[in-house]
């Protein structure tokens, strides 16, 4: 009898469910179908206003505000979108996923008139819109005090939803498929000259390996890696590409690029310098080796100068 | 170098006689040549301790040498951190102060009376000269004295290191690259010698340092590193074995001896690894020790087994210890971090800024030391590939590269003098024809690399001169006939402060002029540099940026005095507290969720302090203080009154009143603002209109009382009501 009621109890309470949701069952399935197909929607400002901010809705939704398009530079947009995409599949991919919540990101390209409308100005910004009722104070994300891992922003989720989140990060496959890649590669190479294994110790090898680390460091590719810089800037007005950053704060991808290589040049410069006095080839090429370092160490680095003096107006002498 | 020719007598007739001359000469010469590059701010301005930190070194050295050691060590400092404060003695690396003060008890002991304040001011220049000479002697290990010789040269004017150490930066990095470079000489000399000797002075170079800098984690990284890879390039040997035992053990006994590091050097991830290769290190040597006495198929089991067993193990926990502890600290970016400019990655310009040609042509040097590779080069080649990592991702962390950049450098020039300066012809007979063809393209080269030295040098004076010479307590700016104006607006304050406030008064500012106030004008703080305990910074970020009444409860709260704010809009001053603000707001919240950053800017999305500005901005404390006054101030008569020159902005709230503050000074060019937080009335201000009948009942009842902190003038409050009832 016990067992009978419970289950009574419950049929009915799902039938309440869908009665309740029947007030707009086609938005939650369409909601549902979305999800089925990305675990993050992505909306325009037509979608936002019929799926979030038109009234009748039984869902509640979790929308990052964001501006991904490269030409607005926002490198910690990206951070946060990878941290939202894994908290988002964490919750689709889950035993407990329901039609309660919905996750989705409003591209600032995309619905520029949803920022308009919620008078927001930065991004990335996470907001909660709850089934019922207007969003509240608590219903914006403190980002700046919590950061946006994905376990901080699941415990915000759980706070505003009752929905608790279990994260799973994907394993990252592949770093560890890479290191596999070349681990093999290494080994067969070690396999296939096994009897020959003088190349592990070759000099050349490693030294040309730190030089490039070394090169790829003192270009600032480690700055690009963090702040993700365009490649390059194209003027709307007039089309024309430049490939230097004006001022000394910032860079482009491309600037570092060109920067690398005029370092390569001077060090090879360098190089070729001591290697003419040193070899033993004959006199003629060693002649041309001289002259080729003299070029390269005077041409490039001048390039690299005048390079800098864009960057820096009125260096030196002032 | 070419020895020169002829001599007088005795040691000078023979070519060593004249090397160590002339080493000494031009060591010399760098010595002086770094000094004196860096004495532009003294010279300019007088001899000032700079900036915020060193001010902060600066009291605690005088504490310690007023003092004593001992009170030193115990010393808890009241004055700052108010009503917590701090303990000074363990939070500090102490070796700057001890340094200071021991040079001072010397020169007072031989009756050379100079004030402590001029041995702060000159120690990191004098340093400068021991850091050349170090990295000569290092760089003499590794290559060649010539390649010493520039590597010194070098050293001594590289803007990279000059940047932390011109007069008056009196911070640990001044003295702490010596300790640096001085711990890796004395290290590449015990891996060549296996003496213990050498290796015991490594040990107590690297106490110095460890109590010299945080940096110390560096060297406790690298020396295990380097021994790693010499294991993996199978050139283990008993040297390297001595070397780095010794040093593992009496180093880590010493380094715990510092108050600051305590038991960290056998609690945290970053000395792990030390660890990990010093076990391994003992099983590679007992599995050698082995190989005497077993059979060969025996042992090469056993040898596999160990190493491998070792090795992974060991390599997997720093993995994993390093993986966990770097990406949760990049991930989650607290403000008070982020707001902080040196903890940016560092661009190109930077690099070339910092350190010119050096930056193109070290890799070269590398090239030369991995081609010709042996046990102390295997070590340059480590420190060059992380150092460039690390000053990648950290623009401050450029002065651990610097050093190593100048070594390979001076690698890779000296390799070229070496073949095309002198007169020393390897190739005997070449045709006539040739030969003069070939001093041509020799002077061409050196004529190409003295050049490029020139222009490095040239560089490195201009780069000190306009970019690292400004001590930042005293400003100057140039009119356009080149005179000049000092503007000494901080220190006219502080002394304000010093002289016209009670003793015990706490002054409330932004944490940056924490260290100022304690040191200049010797009042209490609530918060400073020492940026340890965020939710105190961000009380007083929320009180900034509160409306008045708000921020009145805070700063009672906080038994708040003085409030001291700097405001550049009069003479254009761009570092004030307005640029500063939205960071107050940002790191406000973390106390609690009241002003939200978006209410600071228009609807627009922009941070702006005209009309066109946002209310809650208009009228939050920081703005009133900034602007109090400010709309009667009319600069020149091209723009409005309360024109702002920073902002470039007409202020959008002119008619300011303040409640409960009053204006207490002002410097003479605005920079500085302080004002006086009044104490609560006797009774409240009745904001309506008395009505004529019951007047005496409804005054007294709308008293808000806070708590019993009011119990005093509660009592006065009686006193006078009673006394209006009678009459």
């Amino acid at each position: 009898g016990a067992w009978g009621l419970f289950l009574n109890t419950r049929r009915a309470s799902t039938l309440a469910d869908s009665r309740l949701s029947g007030l707009k069952p086609e938005k939650v399935t369409q909601m549902m179908e979305w999800t089925s197909k990305r675990s993050v929607i992505r909306m325009n400002g037509d979608k936002f206003r019929r799926f979030v901010k038109a009234p009748p809705r039984n869902y509640s939704v979790v929308i990052m505000f964001t501006a991904l398009q490269p030409q607005r530079q926002c490198g910690v947009c990206k951070q946060a979108d990878e941290e939202f995409q894994v908290l988002a599949n964490s919750w689709r991919y889950s035993s407990a996923f329901t039609n309660k919540v919905f996750f989705a990101t409003v591209d600032f390209d995309e619905g520029s008139d949803v920022f308009q409308m919620l008078s927001m100005n930065s991004a990335p910004t996470f907001l909660h819109f709850p089934a019922k009722g207007k969003p509240r104070k608590t219903d914006t994300y403190e980002l700046q005090v919590r950061g946006f891992a994905a376990e901080q922003l699941a415990r915000w989720v759980a706070d505003r939803t009752d929905v608790q989140i279990r994260i799973i990060r994907p394993p990252n496959y592949a770093g560890p498929l890479l290191l596999g890649f070349l681990l093999a590669v290494i080994g067969g190479l070690a396999y296939l000259r096994r009897h020959n294994l003088e190349f592990l110790f070759n000099k050349n090898v490693w030294a040309f390996s730190a030089l490039c680390f070394v090169l790829i460091m003192t270009s600032g590719q480690m700055w690009n890696h963090i702040r993700g810089p365009p490649y390059a800037h194209k003027n709307p007005s007039t089309g024309q590409v430049s490939y230097i950053h004006g001022s000394s704060q910032a860079q482009f991808v491309a600037e570092t690029h060109i920067v690398l290589l005029f370092n390569a040049a001077v060090t090879m410069g360098m190089v070729l310098l001591c290697e003419a006095a040193t070899s033993d080839l004959d006199i003629g090429k060693r002649k041309i080796m001289c002259v080729a370092g003299i070029g390269l160490v005077m041409l490039f680095f001048s390039w690299l100068l005048s390079v800098f003096r864009a960057k820096y107006h009125g260096y030196p002498y002032r | 170098f070419t020895p020169l020719r002829g001599g007088l007598s005795g040691g000078l007739s023979q070519p060593a006689g004249w090397q160590s001359l002339l080493s000494f000469t031009i060591l010399f010469l760098a010595w002086l040549a770094g000094f004196s590059a860096r004495l532009f701010a003294v010279i300019r301005f007088e001899s000032i301790i700079h900036e915020f930190d060193p001010w902060f070194n600066y009291r605690a050295t005088h504490h310690l040498t007023t003092n004593g050691f001992y009170e030193f060590l115990n010393w808890f400092d009241e004055r700052a951190w108010y009503p917590l404060g701090r303990i000074v003695g363990g939070t500090v690396y102490p070796g700057l102060m001890v340094t200071a003060g021991l040079i001072h008890y010397v020169l007072n002991l031989l009756h050379v009376t100079v004030h402590i304040r001029d041995v702060c001011v000159f120690l990191a220049p004098v340093f400068s000269g021991l850091t050349s000479i170090s990295t000569f002697l290092l760089t003499k290990e590794l290559w060649n004295q010539g390649a010493g010789l520039m590597a010194a040269c070098f050293i001594a004017i590289v803007p990279g290191y000059i940047s932390r150490s011109v007069a008056g930066s009196f911070d640990n990095e001044g003295i702490a690259i010596f300790a640096l470079q001085f711990t890796y000489y004395l290290w590449v000399k015990s891996v060549k010698t296996g003496s213990v000797f050498w290796s015991i002075g490594c040990c107590l170079s690297y106490f110095y340092m460890v109590s010299a800098w945080g940096g110390y984690v560096f060297i406790i990284n690298l020396i295990p590193l380097h021994v790693f890879v010499l294991l993996l390039m199978q050139r283990f040997s008993k040297r390297v074995y001595i070397a780095y035992s010794t040093f593992y053990i009496i180093g880590l006994v010493l380094s715990m001896q510092i108050p600051f590091v305590g038991f960290q050097p056998i609690r945290t991830s970053e000395h792990m690894a030390a660890a990990g290769v010093f076990v391994l290190l003992q099983v590679y040597a007992f599995l050698q020790y082995l190989k005497d006495r077993l059979t060969k198929q025996e042992f090469q089991t056993l040898f596999f087994l160990g190493v491998s067993l070792a090795a992974g193990a060991v390599f997997l926990s720093v993995i994993y210890l390093t993986y966990t502890g770097r990406s949760s600290y990049a991930k989650i970016h607290i403000p008070i971090i982020a707001s902080v400019s040196e903890h940016q990655p560092t661009t190109w310009v930077s690099f070339f800024f910092d350190l010119h040609i050096l930056v193109c042509t070290f890799p070269a040097g590398l090239w030369f030391c991995i081609k010709n590779i042996n046990d102390e080069r295997v070590f340059v080649a480590l420190y060059a590939i992380s150092a460039v990592y690390f000053a990648g991702v950290m623009v401050r962390l450029m002065l651990t590269l610097t050093p190593v950049v100048c070594m390979l450098s001076a690698v890779a020039f000296s390799s070229v003098f070496e073949h095309y300066l002198g007169d020393d012809m390897k190739r005997q007979s070449p045709p006539l024809e040739d030969s003069s063809d070939e001093d041509d393209r020799k002077n061409a080269v050196t004529m190409l690399m003295l050049m490029l030295l020139m222009m490095f040098a040239v560089h490195c004076t201009w780069v000190t001169s306009n970019a690292y010479s400004s001590p930042s307590v005293v400003l100057a700016s140039y009119n356009n006939d080149g005179s000049r104006n000092i503007l000494d607006d901080f220190r006219e304050a502080y002394y304000w402060l010093r002289q016209n406030t009670d003793e015990h008064a706490r002054v409330m500012s932004w944490w940056d002029y924490g260290y100022q106030i304690a040191g200049m004008a010797n009042r209490t703080t609530l918060v400073d540099n020492n940026t340890w305990n965020n939710s105190h910074i961000a009380l007083v970020g929320k009180a900034m940026s509160s409306n008045e009444t708000a921020a009145y409860d805070i700063m009672r709260s906080l038994d708040v005095d003085y409030v001291l704010i700097i405001f550049g809009g009069v003479i254009g001053y761009s570092g004030d507290d307005i640029n500063k603000f939205l960071w107050m707001v940002r790191i406000s919240p973390s106390v609690a969720s009241q002003p939200q950053e978006s209410d600071y800017f228009t609807p627009q999305g922009e941070f702006r302090v005209d009309k066109a500005g946002s209310p809650t901005l208009l009228n939050c404390l920081m703005y009133k203080m900034s602007y109090y006054r400010f709309g009667e101030m009319q600069l020149d008569f091209r723009t409005p009154p309360g024109f702002d020159r920073t902002r470039n902005a007409e202020i959008g709230n002119k008619d300011i009143k303040l409640k409960h503050l009053e204006e207490a000074f002002t410097s003479e060019h605005w920079l500085v603002r302080i004002y006086k937080v009044k104490k609560p009335e006797n009774r409240d201000r009745v904001e309506h209109k008395l009505r004529g009948a019951d007047t005496t009942k409804q005054k007294y009842t709308s008293k808000k009382v806070s708590g019993g902190a009011e119990a005093s003038s509660e009592g006065v409050f009686i006193q006078e009501r009673t006394q209006l009832d009678g009459t």
